[in-house]
């Protein structure tokens, strides 16, 4: 089980070495293929660490083991140490699988883009950072996983660094995980001020027997719960991710769909014991992941870049998932985690497919009527939305009314309101991802110029994982049937035990009212395509939407501003007159001294030699007199 | 102890060392200052010398040995510079040579 898990973890850090030690020795395809193969290699160590697994009794499918003592500092030690349990393999086969189906896509999508090896080299280098964030096996190893997929990203966000709106993307992003890092490590050293520890099952031993006290414990989770929020871009540190959208597609569709920003969801599970310790901050959560579900829904609405809403729609299914997790519903989140990372991954890369046909249009205004000319997208995209919405069948059906039948079952205040808030996301998604469905392939084909038949449909390479991902999409959903079979929740409650259960009533009745407001939803966006307006009227609704309802001037006025004005007063104030003025200062002195002892050096040897002798003359009589 | 006592040895050394020092100081021809300062050196070896008759140990003539052997290196370069100046047809006069003004 562990081997799986090291095969995993490092074949992909391997891959992400050796292309960069390569460099120009191997072409930009074989980088492709180094990288590729690196992550399938993974991906098949993570099916041998699950088979493995599978084959214990439930309560023997953790194994926790130390290659070697990596940091130590007195009585505080942490070990490089790889926790193997049903919770990681989970992540490890969805990072590994639909990694390697994305990174085996970007081999035709990025075909011809300058620096192809630097690509690959760091989609290779974001798994491993991932694998590292969900196999760590203790606190510290995973904030290193969890720094490092935000270096990824960056790296990633930024790839085409020469286009300046990229770069400021990139820097948005590293700035706002940053301040998730931050608070998280805040937590950490409080934690490590106390218990002495950051060993997982230290931790939440603390936690259950009262060494921790209630308000450590509470801002432990506070700590953990800043660094999930920025991580999985939920308010209020969600601003970065509609930018991340500058990097190129397979990117968006890897790490800012499928596997990164889900990371929060993967961290309050991992963490749950703390959560609990203080149900106050889980709340929080739950009540954040309902603000940006509802919130990033509306958003969608009015956005006219593919990828935006595409990525508007991630930030609301992830609200989904911590409202699952915070409400104790953790078994479901990880599970609408693994099902959306399947639907969304499988939007993104047909959105790429689109994109990639267009020469890169992304504009949904400047596209229309390719359901004609792109049968196979359109019928792939199509499944992604339906799985997206919860049609029944798909996916989504199965994950996100399991997360809202838990709600109900919750009950009392919280549960009502999320439940309630939850169903109208529900309708939302319907809304926003068939407006988008319509308004690409819909309709009649609005740029003419883009309909050259010079490209097909895209690669065999590109065709491929988006075909084996819509077929996922399809099915995954039946690894948790309420009342019948429920295999995925059986397989983490071991390592994860839910709060709430929702019984299968509940499950089928919470299904019936999601799904029609769903197809509500469809119908409703039907309706107002055909009759060629927008979801949305001109106003000021729509002016206050298409600024993502203020958040970055917000942030713009709030820090920004402030920032920029105390830089310039410091410059005024304090580094012009004192820090550089003190430079110059003693440059000037230093130099009028040097001019001064220079006029001392006359050139003439005699004169040297007479200063010397009287001095030797004056110290002679000096040490007779003295003596 | 035979011959003259300890000061007339100290004495010489000290009008040699004088001698040696008003050279250095007065004469402007780099051959000249050159020999002046090869006077200091050897009025230095004769004090050597002469203590370490007084106290009886070999110490001072050691370093007298050691002094010439350095001397004769510095008489080499220094004469070596001046063979050079003189090639190049440069003035022998120590006041002359100024470059090094600060």
């Amino acid at each position: 089980m562990v081997n799986g898990g090291w095969v995993c973890l490092i074949s992909p850090l391997v891959g992400f070495l050796a292309i960069m030690l390569a460099g120009t020795r191997i072409t930009r395809r074989q980088a492709g293929i180094i990288s590729t193969v690196s992550v399938f290699v993974g991906f098949a160590g993570a099916v041998v660490a699950f088979i493995d697994a599978w084959r214990r009794s439930p309560d023997d499918r953790t194994e926790l083991t130390t290659a070697w003592t990596w940091l130590q500092a007195g009585q505080f030690k942490v070990g490089l140490e790889l926790l193997v349990d049903p919770l990681s393999i989970v992540m490890m086969l969805v990072v590994t699988g639909i990694g390697g189906l994305i990174v085996l896509y970007s081999n035709g999508y990025m075909a011809g883009e300058d620096e192809e090896r630097r690509y690959f080299a760091y989609m290779a280098f974001f798994v491993f950072s991932m694998l590292l964030l969900a196999e760590s096996g203790n606190l510290l190893l995973l904030l290193a996983g969890w720094g490092l997929v935000g270096l990824a990203s960056y790296l990633l966000i930024g790839f085409h660094h020469e286009r300046p709106s990229a770069v400021a993307a990139a820097k948005k992003a590293f700035v706002m995980n940053a301040i998730g890092d931050a608070v998280m490590a805040l937590a950490f050293f409080l934690t490590i001020s106390h218990i002495g520890s950051l060993e997982y099952g230290t931790v939440f031993a603390a936690v259950d027997d009262g060494r921790l006290s209630d308000t450590v414990v509470t801002l432990l989770a506070l700590g953990l719960l800043g660094g999930a929020v920025a991580k999985s871009a939920q308010i209020p540190l969600h601003t970065w991710l509609p930018d991340a959208m500058e990097g190129p597609t397979p990117v968006s569709a890897l790490i800012h769909a499928a596997t990164m920003v889900t990371a929060g969801v993967y961290l309050i599970c991992r963490t749950h014991p703390v959560f609990e310790g203080a149900p106050d901050v889980q709340h929080l959560a739950a009540l954040l992941g309902l603000a940006t579900l509802l919130v990033a829904g509306v958003i969608a609405l009015v956005q006219w870049d593919i990828k935006r809403v595409i990525a508007y729609s991630t930030m609301s299914q992830i609200g989904y998932m911590f409202l699952g997790a915070g409400i104790g519903a953790y078994g479901f989140a990880m599970f609408h985690l693994v099902t959306h990372a399947f639907f969304k991954a499988l939007l993104f890369l047909a959105a790429g497919l689109v994109i990639h046909r267009l020469d890169g249009e992304q504009d949904i205004r400047k596209m229309g009527g390719l359901r004609r000319s792109m049968p196979y997208t359109h019928a792939t995209f199509l499944i992604g939305s339906l799985a997206l919405v919860g049609i029944p069948i798909f996916a989504g059906f199965w994950s996100k009314d399991a997360i809202l039948a838990s709600a109900l079952a919750y009950g009392g205040g919280l549960g009502w309101v999320l439940y309630v808030g939850g169903l109208l996301g529900a309708l939302l998604t319907g809304l926003y991802s068939f407006r988008l469905y319509y308004l690409v392939f819909h309709g009649e084909p609005a740029a003419e110029g883009h309909e050259a038949e010079h490209h097909g449909e895209g690669d065999r390479s590109m065709l491929v994982p988006v075909g084996v991902l819509a077929v996922g999409s399809t099915i995954v959903g039946f690894l948790a049937i309420p009342g019948v079979w429920e295999p995925f929740e059986t397989w983490l409650e071991p390592v994860v035990e839910p709060l709430v259960t929702p019984s299968t009533t509940q499950e089928w009745a919470t299904s019936a009212v999601a799904v029609a407001l769903g197809v509500l939803g469809i119908l409703l966006a039907r309706r107002a395509f055909r009759a060629g307006r927008e979801l949305v009227p001109d106003g000021a609704v729509r002016t206050t939407l298409e600024h993502k309802l203020w958040f970055d001037e917000l942030y713009d006025a709030l820090f920004e501003r402030p920032g920029r004005a105390v830089a310039a007063l410091l410059r005024d104030r304090v580094e012009t007159p004192i820090v550089q003025g003190g430079l110059d200062e003693v440059a000037g002195e230093t130099m009028r001294g040097a001019t001064l002892t220079a006029s001392v050096q006359s050139g003439l040897l005699r004169t040297y030699a007479l200063a010397f002798t009287v001095a030797v003359g004056v110290l002679t009589l000096v040490f007779l007199v003295v003596r | 102890m035979n011959g003259p006592g300890i000061p007339w040895y100290l004495a010489i050394s000290a009008i040699l060392f004088s001698t040696g020092i008003a050279g250095v100081l007065l004469r402007r021809s780099p051959l000249i200052v050159l020999l002046s300062l090869e006077i200091m050196l050897n009025a230095s070896n004769l004090a050597f010398v002469g203590f370490s008759r007084l106290f009886g140990h070999m110490d001072g003539q050691v370093f007298a040995l050691a002094v010439m052997a350095v001397a004769a290196a510095e008489v080499c370069v220094g004469l070596g510079l001046i063979v050079a100046m003189a090639r190049r047809n440069l003035d022998l006069d120590v006041d002359r040579m100024t470059e090094l003004r600060g």
